[in-house]
């Protein structure tokens, strides 16, 4: 499998660094973006354990969370651990997400970075 | 110049589980409700707007706005259906709005329902997480309650809001259900048996920590209604009600991933709605005597009464310690029940609100009259406030 890594874009024209990938600026209207590779750990700023689960989601509870990254995007996604608590250190890890109309997402999620 | 428009007549079905009746039935009954409401025979209707989100995917039936017209032997009105998520109410009613304000229509037909209890819980939590990002959130599992816990929990930590205040509101939210007729669930809630009680933990599930049952609205069926006209045309037709005008209408947007927020604890689309609608009627947040909220969760009371600029970022839980907006305090909100326990039919809630402050200003609210109300304000919440409508009624 090719290393995939969670990818952020930057405006060439203000340099606002906008996720997930837009066709326009959400800060000047610019319409060139370059790649930021997302590489080091997020800041947990909120999270849930979500019982009532939608249809194609199997994990029981799912944990979703708010991750800020240094760069000062924000990502929301599924965390692996449950026992986690606002201000944990997470990192992206490549998963299964859920199923849409029968057909498997796959997408970063995050888990805790080790000690 | 924009011309003055003015409710004149406004109905509902009752909120509830309606097994027995289509969406196209529902939509009938609270519109003919409205008409009725006018006291005008065969009034004419320049143009029908219906809201609502779902009726495709959920009662297999689009274009409902020209079957809707067509039933209620409304022709040749124009008609058109407005899908704007949980805010498709709100927008129906400034729509009618524009339309009269403008001179293209004197009078037009507002009609908001919703059909989707019959529906399993997950394929509606499913249908409703549709309007969540596709990418950012959606794909992750991200629904509505999830969102709203995240939220919540933001507040708690920021702010130190309680389970205790949000069992508050919900509590109040029931009780003055209790005293409206129309309102989905007729039960009086406790402290003790949502919070305190040993029972508590097995009647108020967690449903996405920190938010429970009690903290989020029931699936609902239902349809609302309200009859909208210029001002000059009312009087030419000698409407006998108290006539209530719309002083003032907002609408705005926000991103529509939350994390993309400046600052996820603010619902920056309310504020500039509810700043827009304010300008617009030439009043200030103190003037309004009542507010209509979109309570889809308990949270959205606080930080909507917030963002609109009824107290301070922060401290709406103060005023719910202090019973300020309990119906018999100086500034009520949700008489009607709100979308706690008078329901949420999605597409009806914004016009149910509209009705809502309508009878209020008219003094027809019955038991749950908030006395002396000569201006009310509400709000309808789209996605997770990434479309938000305001809209202010005053008593003429």
């Amino acid at each position: 499998m090719s290393e995939k890594q969670l990818t952020a874009f930057k405006c060439i024209r203000c340099g606002k660094i906008n996720y997930p990938k837009r066709p326009i600026c959400l800060n000047c209207r610019g319409r060139d973006f370059t790649e930021v590779k997302i590489s080091g750990e997020g800041k947990l700023l909120t999270y849930t354990h979500l019982y009532a689960i939608p249809e194609g989601v199997e994990q029981l509870p799912l944990t979703l969370g708010l991750i800020e990254f240094e760069e000062g995007i924000r990502v929301i996604g599924q965390i692996e651990d449950q026992n986690v608590k606002i201000g944990d250190k997470l990192v992206p890890v490549w998963g299964f997400l859920r199923k849409k109309d029968g057909k498997e997402i796959y997408g970063f999620k995050f888990k805790l970075a080790s000690e | 110049m924009s011309r003055e428009v003015v409710v004149i007549g406004c109905g509902m079905t009752k909120f509830g589980r309606h097994d027995d009746k289509s969406l196209m039935d529902l939509l009938v009954e609270a519109s003919i409700k409205a008409l009725d409401d006018t006291g005008i025979e065969n009034i004419k209707i320049d143009s029908v707007y219906v809201a609502t989100m779902l009726a495709g995917e959920l009662t297999h039936q689009t274009a409902i706005a020209s079957a809707l017209a067509d039933q209620l032997g409304l022709l040749p009105a124009g008609a058109q259906r407005i899908e704007n998520g949980p805010a498709s109410g709100g927008s129906a009613v400034i729509n009618g709005y524009q339309a009269i304000a403008s001179g293209v229509c004197d009078a037009v037909l507002v009609t908001g329902g919703e059909k989707m209890r019959h529906v399993p819980g997950d394929k509606i939590t499913d249908l409703i997480s549709t309007m969540t990002h596709p990418i950012a959130e959606y794909i992750h599992g991200v629904t509505l309650p999830s969102l709203a816990a995240m939220f919540t929990r933001l507040y708690m930590t920021h702010y130190g809001v309680t389970r205790e205040h949000l069992a508050r509101i919900a509590i109040k939210n029931h009780e003055n259900a209790l005293r409206n007729p129309y309102a989905h669930i007729h039960q009086r809630i406790t402290l003790e048996g949502i919070y305190k009680g040993p029972e508590a933990e097995v009647n108020n599930p967690v449903i996405s920590d920190p938010l429970r049952l009690y903290d989020s609205c029931p699936v609902t069926d239902g349809a609302a209604s309200v009859v909208l006209c210029s001002a000059e045309e009312a009087k030419k037709l000698g409407i006998s009600k108290p006539m209530v005008k719309i002083a003032g209408v907002g609408n705005a947007t926000d991103t529509l991933a939350l994390s993309e927020r400046k600052n996820p604890l603010v619902l920056e689309a309310v504020k500039l709605a509810s700043q827009k609608a304010f300008k617009m009627a030439g009043l200030k947040p103190q003037d309004i005597d009542l507010a209509e909220l979109h309570d889809a969760f308990e949270i959205l009371e606080l930080a909507e009464s917030e963002d609109a600029g009824f107290f301070e970022k922060g401290t709406a839980h103060k005023a719910v310690e202090e019973g300020v907006t309990l119906l018999s305090g100086s500034f009520p909100i949700n008489p009607s029940g709100g979308l706690k326990a008078r329901g949420h039919p999605v597409g009806a809630t914004g016009v149910a609100q509209v009705v809502e402050l309508t009878w209020q200003l008219r003094g027809e609210a019955g038991e749950r009259q908030v006395k002396n109300a000569k201006r009310g304000f509400c709000c309808n919440f789209g996605g997770f406030g990434n479309n938000v409508t305001a809209i202010i009624l005053e008593r003429v």
